[in-house]
C-alpha cells in the first residue's frame, strides 16, 4: 500500500507521463482495466490545459495551426503542471517554452508572439481601475507635471520584438485575407492596454518605448522625456503624452492629489 | 529649473490642451474576445471520451510542419529548426 503522500506523488508522475507500474498495482481494474482508466486522467487533464492553453494564446494556435499547437501545448502541460487553480494565469512560461521548443525553431517570431498573447490575457484579466485623464491635471503648474512619477494603468504593459508581430497578429486574426508578411520589415514595440470592454495594442516609436520604460522604472515625467530625446532628438513629449493620456494609458493618481514637483537639481 | 526642465514641463503640460480624439487615433488593434468564453476545467462529454484513447500522446517527435498562418511568414532569420 501507498502512503497517501506517495500515491499522489506516483499519480502526478502519471500525470507527466512517467511509468508507474506500483500505481497501476493499486487501482481497481475489473470492467476497464486500471492502465486504461489512468490513461483517461492523464489525457483528460492533458487535453484540459491544452484547451485552456489554446484559449490564453489563440494568436500562436493560428500561426502555427491546431495540431500542431496541441503537440506543443501537451508537451508543455507534462512539464509544466499548473501551480494553482486559475485556468486564464496558467501559461505564463509557454512563451519561453516555445523559445526552447525544437519543432517550432523555424519559426523564431513565435515565441514573441506568445508574449502578446499572453500580455493581451494579462491585461484582459486586470481590473478596469480609474485612469488619468488630462483634466485631473489641469491645476497643476507645469513643473508639477514634469515632477510626476506616474505608473501605468492595470494591465498596462509595453515590449518590443525583433518581428513585426503586430502584422502577425492581424493576419492571423479569423477572417483575414491572405496577405504576406516579411519578417525583414522589422521589429515592433507595442502598448499593451487594458481597456473598458477588452484589451487592445498599440504601435509605439522606440522613443515612446523608453519614455515609458523609463516611466515603469518609476522616473519622473520630466526624467522619462530626457530618455525619450536620448533615442530620438526629435521626441515630440507633447504628442506622447497627450497619446498615452487620451489612450487611457496611465492609472489615476493617488487620493486624487498630485504629488509635488521634485526638486531642481 | 534650466532651460531643459523648462522646455520639457512646457511641453507636458501643452499636452494637456490637445484634443484627446485627434490623439487617440492611431493604429490601435482592439482585441475582443481575448479571453474565450468556456475556459473552464469541465468539458463536454465528448472531450471526455477523447481522453479514453489508447494511444499516448508524450511523444511530439512526429511533428514536422506546422500548418498555419505561418506560411504567410516569410524571409528574416529564417533557420532550418
Amino acid at each position: 500500500m501507498f502512503a497517501l503522500r506517495d500515491l499522489q506523488g506516483a499519480f502526478a508522475n502519471h500525470i507527466r507521463g512517467e511509468d508507474q507500474s506500483r500505481l497501476e498495482a493499486a487501482v481497481v481494474g475489473d470492467a476497464i482495466p486500471a492502465a486504461a482508466r489512468l490513461r483517461v486522467y492523464r489525457h483528460h487533464v492533458e487535453q484540459s490545459l491544452a484547451a485552456a492553453l489554446a484559449a490564453t494564446f489563440p494568436t500562436v494556435q493560428a500561426v502555427v495551426g491546431e495540431e500542431f499547437f496541441r503537440a506543443m501545448a501537451r508537451r508543455y502541460v507534462v512539464e509544466h503542471l499548473p501551480r494553482q487553480p486559475v485556468l486564464t494565469e496558467y501559461g505564463a512560461g509557454f512563451p519561453e517554452f516555445i523559445a526552447g521548443y525544437e519543432p517550432a525553431a523555424s519559426l523564431p517570431y513565435l515565441a514573441d508572439v506568445a508574449r502578446l498573447d499572453w500580455a493581451l490575457n494579462l491585461a484582459f484579466h486586470s481590473p478596469v481601475g480609474v485612469r488619468l485623464t488630462a483634466a485631473d491635471l489641469s491645476s497643476l503648474p507645469a513643473e508639477g507635471i514634469a515632477g510626476l512619477s506616474l505608473t501605468l494603468a492595470p494591465g498596462g504593459a509595453v515590449f518590443h520584438s525583433d518581428y513585426p508581430i503586430d502584422r502577425i497578429w492581424q493576419i492571423s486574426q479569423p477572417g483575414t485575407a491572405g496577405e504576406t508578411i516579411d519578417l525583414d520589415a522589422g521589429g515592433v514595440n507595442l502598448l499593451i492596454l487594458r481597456r473598458e470592454d477588452d484589451a487592445a495594442f498599440v504601435g509605439i516609436s522606440d522613443a515612446e518605448m523608453a519614455f515609458l520604460s523609463a516611466v515603469q522604472q518609476g522616473s519622473t515625467l520630466e526624467s522619462a522625456a530626457q530618455a525619450g530625446f536620448q533615442v530620438d532628438g526629435a521626441f515630440n513629449p507633447s504628442t506622447t503624452f497627450g497619446r498615452l493620456l487620451a489612450l487611457q494609458a496611465f492609472a489615476a493618481l493617488q487620493h486624487g492629489v498630485a504629488k509635488s514637483a521634485s526638486k531642481a537639481p | 529649473m534650466n532651460t531643459t526642465r523648462i522646455a520639457i514641463a512646457t511641453a507636458l503640460a501643452a499636452a494637456l490642451a490637445l484634443p484627446a480624439t485627434v490623439q487617440a487615433q492611431g493604429n490601435m488593434e482592439k482585441c475582443y474576445g481575448v479571453a474565450k468564453a468556456g475556459k473552464n476545467d469541465c468539458q463536454t462529454a465528448k472531450s471526455s471520451c477523447a481522453g479514453t484513447s489508447k494511444t499516448d500522446h508524450q511523444n511530439d517527435a512526429w511533428i514536422s510542419v506546422p500548418k498555419g498562418t505561418c506560411d504567410k511568414i516569410v524571409g528574416g532569420k529564417l533557420t532550418a529548426g
